[in-house]
């Protein structure tokens, strides 16, 4: 490591000594919101660093990328970290949490997916994915009243332990076959003389596909999905739903790059991964009454519908699935930036009954909600829809059009769960409890992401011209 | 074709229609507080929109491929979207029916009192879709616009509906969004073949008319685009969801679902389907006749069966679209004409049976035919108004549904003398439940102490109908001169 690579990690390194300092400062400082605020102010500062920071050729000790690519991740999950930290500040306040390390431990988290973002050498890819997945194990744990939340921290613990062992195997197993570490010589290595996979590059990419599967909770590994994301606090839960599994996604769009490709062994497997992800994710959010529930398995059925792009193998299918990466992050952030809006002292209206009639006391929260679900559904003139539509256009282009309309199919049965919370927001009946009025940072996070959706809805272009020129 | 129009109009004429009711409608919901002038905004609005169709009707001259203006921007270039509106005479004629029907809308939906705002914003956003759709010629567009129609009609059937209101507006929305999704794969599916062999990718749809497809292709994207359209127009056996919606909807929902949205279904066949796979389509058309013959049948004899007045009224619906579907599919210049007449005519006499379905109810309470009854005794201008339009949808001679179904008829008979006689037997079915409604209605011993007559805005929403529905009928060339050229375009390429 030279001085250059030091500079390209620049603002990751602002980033960590701005979220230790916070740590330390919540021993002496109890105001909670001022803490917040400068993690917020630390973590725009570190996107804005890594925005103007100059372009640096090459890798950063081997390890992680410097280019378009993980810089575009690296401001991206900044600013996600940024918003998570905005719809937190009722939430810690009300519970009275220990601010610097609530901070501290999103900050870290960040800078885990921006660096899993980047990777670029398998050693890089685990650090990563274990700096992210070791503050969430504690984030979502964070509402210590709730046994909820206790149930949904272990059950996340306990998972992701089994995935690392995954993924360390998975790694172990590619490294021994192919003798590299660093990518795309690791995977390269893998192919056998008649262009197929290794024995040992199979069953390592099994392995990390395993742990991929329950990063992003694909089919089959999906289970713990909904049980976490109900017990998780519905600022942590925005930050799960979006950062932890974009991350690990766009991680993932590098490994498959590389791999070029002996890829074709393993696009069999993927194709019904994908489609079960999808038709599952459809069909378990229809009988869901809980708000937070059914977004888990709407990010389910989103994540299937993520895989369809990257089986694409194609430019057009990767930047497809960047797209709809931004979008779906952007429409479920302020999914749970409404939720949050709407908790008073940790309590969520999580129930679909306590949300009943609550379009016509909060109209403009339920309003934005309703366009951000609409978005997730992919209606049309909202962003949601340019990404389903990018996403099937690369898919029939590569000739994947029994995948495309299997994700027709289930984002139609999709449809059908999320009109459900619509209807029961304009319905009626009234409920007498009063949910919190709300404060202006969680308003500035909604107008943000209504304006996101409409304005990439309208007018995508500009956002697929930056990924294009940025595909590695 | 499109893009040697030489008498572009300077100024966007056709944005400024299909954007200014969108603008009114975020008015409106930004001013939810003022009731009175909530409705005054739409109202003021719909007849501005009319107000620019009828100016566009009389100044615009069609030049030789049919298209009074055009609109064509690069929209989203990485796909090749582009945002065109272009209007030919189909398209002209659909545009005046839809803005006249909307100011109808706005009058009937005068005594709403939840939600005044947020209703008729969305009666608002729902003219706007609706015109997108009359007016796109980008697949993308047509499309975007095409499920844009469909959020404020699932609303105002959801929160304004009756009681199964919460079903039926789901029915609704995720049975068209069935259909709607399907033709999404076979856009995207056409645009992708056109764009690997010409190396040109667009979703315009004179563009993709040229693209050089197997049977086997047409078929199967023809079935994608056939997906949305049958089940909007709706085509038996596609149409359970409209007796649901239709009687579950308020008074103005009903009106704009029969009045215009199962329109945008036929429209979408004559200007997409039909012209994208001429051989698939030539291949079907035995088929559609089948199926429009079924319909008519079919549904002719569940309307006569029917005791809930909206619920009849939506099957005589589904029936007069057989027959519209009938002509089109004998594949003639009168026939043609006389479907698009039909369409028109249908609009207008049902638009006005719902509307005064909805006036009765609010004096009765009941669209029941069991419990209706003698209403002449009591309110004679208005039983006089209802007979006027009941006749006119059974029929009558002189009156507006008669010339469509008249054209229709010889249209058909020119090619399939069969299918011509059957509809004549078909049409027999819509005199009997007809007259069964105007004998239950009307007739009778009165159940009611007393029945007040038409207010006079009820008179200013039912006399611009009447009188509609008599010039439909006597004198229909005002209709049919703009639709010729494009009929005669649209028919040219095939037998």
């Amino acid at each position: 490591m030279n001085w250059l690579d030091l500079l390209a990690l620049g603002p990751h390194v602002f980033l960590v000594f701005g979220a230790t300092s916070l740590l330390l400062l919540g021993a002496w400082c109890s105001k909670t919101r001022v803490i917040l605020l400068s993690g917020i102010f630390v973590s725009l500062l570190s996107a804005l660093l890594s925005g103007i920071a100059p372009p640096v050729d090459g890798d950063i000790a081997g390890l992680f990328s410097a280019g378009g690519y993980a810089r575009f991740f690296t401001i991206f999950w900044f600013l996600t970290a940024a918003i998570t930290l905005m719809i937190s500040v009722r939430f810690s306040i009300e519970l009275n949490l220990n601010a610097g390390e609530y901070v501290a431990l999103v900050l870290f988290a960040a800078l885990g997916m921006a660096l899993l973002s980047s990777a670029i050498h398998l050693l890089g890819l685990f650090l990563g994915l274990e700096a992210l997945t070791l503050a969430f194990y504690v984030l979502i744990a964070s509402n210590r009243r709730s046994e909820l939340s206790a149930e949904a921290g272990l059950k996340y613990l306990l998972l992701g332990a089994v995935a690392t062992g995954f993924l360390a195997f998975g790694i172990g197993l590619v490294y021994t076959a192919s003798g590299s570490l660093h990518l795309p010589e690791a995977f390269q290595g893998l192919q056998a003389e008649d262009g197929h996979l290794r024995a040992w590059g199979l069953l390592g990419w099994g392995l990390l596909l395993t742990a991929v599967g329950f990063k992003i909770s694909l089919v089959p590994f999906h289970l713990w999905t909904a049980d976490v994301y109900q017990g998780t606090p519905s600022p942590v839960a925005a930050f799960l739903s979006t950062g932890a599994k974009g991350a690990v996604v766009a991680g993932f769009i590098g490994l498959v790059i590389s791999s070029g490709s002996a890829w074709k062994d393993l696009s069999d497997l993927l194709w019904v991964v994908a489609a079960l992800t999808m038709i599952f994710g459809a069909l378990g959010g229809l009988p869901q009454n809980n708000l937070k529930r059914l977004l888990a398995y709407s990010s389910i059925a989103h994540m299937g519908t993520v895989l369809v792009g990257i089986l694409c193998q194609t430019p057009t299918g990767f930047s497809a699935t960047i797209f709809y990466i931004v979008v779906y992050v952007i429409a479920n952030l302020g999914t749970f930036g409404v939720i949050a809006s709407f908790s008073r002292a940790g309590e969520e209206p999580e129930d679909l009954d306590q949300w009943r009639g609550l379009g016509y006391r909060n109209p403009l929260r339920c309003t934005v909600l309703t366009l951000l679900l609409l978005s997730l559904a992919g209606l049309p003139a909202t962003a949601g829809f340019i990404g389903k539509f990018a996403i099937f256009h690369a898919a029939i282009q590569s000739g994947l059009v029994s995948l495309a309309i299997i994700g027709i199919i289930s984002s139609l049965i999709a449809f059908a769960y999320y009109l459900k919370v619509v209807i029961v927001m304009f319905s009626p009946e009234s409920q007498a409890d009063r949910p919190s009025p709300g404060e202006p940072l969680e308003f500035g996070v909604l107008a943000a992401c209504t304006t996101a959706v409409i304005l990439l809805g309208l007018f995508p272009g500009p956002l697929f011209d930056l990924i294009s020129k940025i595909l590695p | 074709m499109i893009n040697t129009v030489d008498t572009l109009p300077a100024f966007p004429w056709l944005s400024l229609m299909v954007f200014l009711p969108l603008s009114g409608a975020l008015l409106c919901l930004l001013h939810t507080r003022s009731e009175r002038d909530c409705r005054w905004l739409g109202l003021t609005v719909a007849v501005a929109t009319f107000g620019i169709a009828i100016w566009l009707f009389l100044s615009q001259q069609p030049n030789a491929s049919g298209w009074f203006c055009v609109e064509d921007i690069e929209w989203i270039g990485r796909f090749s979207i582009r945002y065109n509106l272009a209007m030919d005479g189909i398209a002209l004629v659909m545009v005046l029916l839809t803005t006249f029907l909307q100011i109808v809308s706005m009058l009937l939906a005068w005594p709403v009192r939840r939600h005044v705002g947020l209703f008729f914003a969305l009666l608002l956003i729902l003219e706007s879709g609706l015109l997108g759709i009359f007016l796109a010629q980008d697949l993308i567009l047509f499309y975007l616009f095409w499920e844009v129609a469909l959020i404020p009609m699932f609303f105002l059937i959801g929160i304004w509906g009756h009681n199964r209101r919460h079903e039926a507006a789901l029915k609704f929305f995720l049975y068209t969004l069935a259909g709607s999704l399907f033709m999404l794969l076979a856009i995207i599916g056409l645009y992708v073949i056109h764009g690997d062999q010409t190396g040109h990718y667009s979703f315009l749809i004179s563009d993709l008319a040229r693209t050089e497809l197997t049977l086997r292709q047409e078929y199967l994207l023809f079935g994608g685009f056939l997906a949305a359209f049958a089940i909007k127009s709706p085509l038996v056996p596609f149409h359970t969801w409209l007796p649901d919606a239709l009687s579950e909807a308020p008074a103005v929902g009903s009106l704009d679902l029969t009045g215009l949205l199962i329109k945008t279904g036929v429209y979408g066949l004559i200007r997409i389907a039909f012209p994208l796979f001429p051989n698939a389509t030539s291949e079907c058309l035995p088929i559609f006749g089948t199926f429009a013959l079924v319909a008519l049948f079919h549904a002719g004899w569940c309307a006569y069966h029917q005791d809930d007045i909206k619920r009849l009224l939506a099957y005589s619906s589904i029936s007069h679209l057989g027959l519209v579907v009938l002509g089109l599919a004998a594949w003639t210049f009168t026939a043609w004409q006389g479907s698009l007449l039909l369409m028109v005519s249908h609009g207008i006499t049902t638009g006005a049976l719902l509307a005064m379905v909805a006036m009765i109810r609010q004096r009765i309470a009941t669209r029941n035919l069991q419990k209706l009854s003698g209403l002449w005794a009591q309110a004679p201008c208005l039983s006089a108004l209802f007979l006027l339009f009941a006749l006119a949808s059974l029929g009558l001679p002189g009156l507006a549904n008669f010339s469509g179904e008249i054209l229709v008829l010889i249209g058909t008979f020119q090619t399939r003398p069969i299918w011509a006689i059957m509809g004549i037997a078909g049409v027999v079915f819509a005199a009997a439940y007809m007259l069964r409604l105007i004998q239950r209605v009307l007739w009778g011993e009165p159940t009611q102490a007393e029945v007040a007559d038409l207010s006079p805005r009820e008179w200013l929403i039912l006399i611009p109908l009447a009188i509609l529905t008599v010039w439909l009928g006597i004198y229909p060339a005002t209709f049919l001169k703009p639709l010729e050229t494009p009929v005669l375009l649209a028919l040219g390429g095939l037998p």
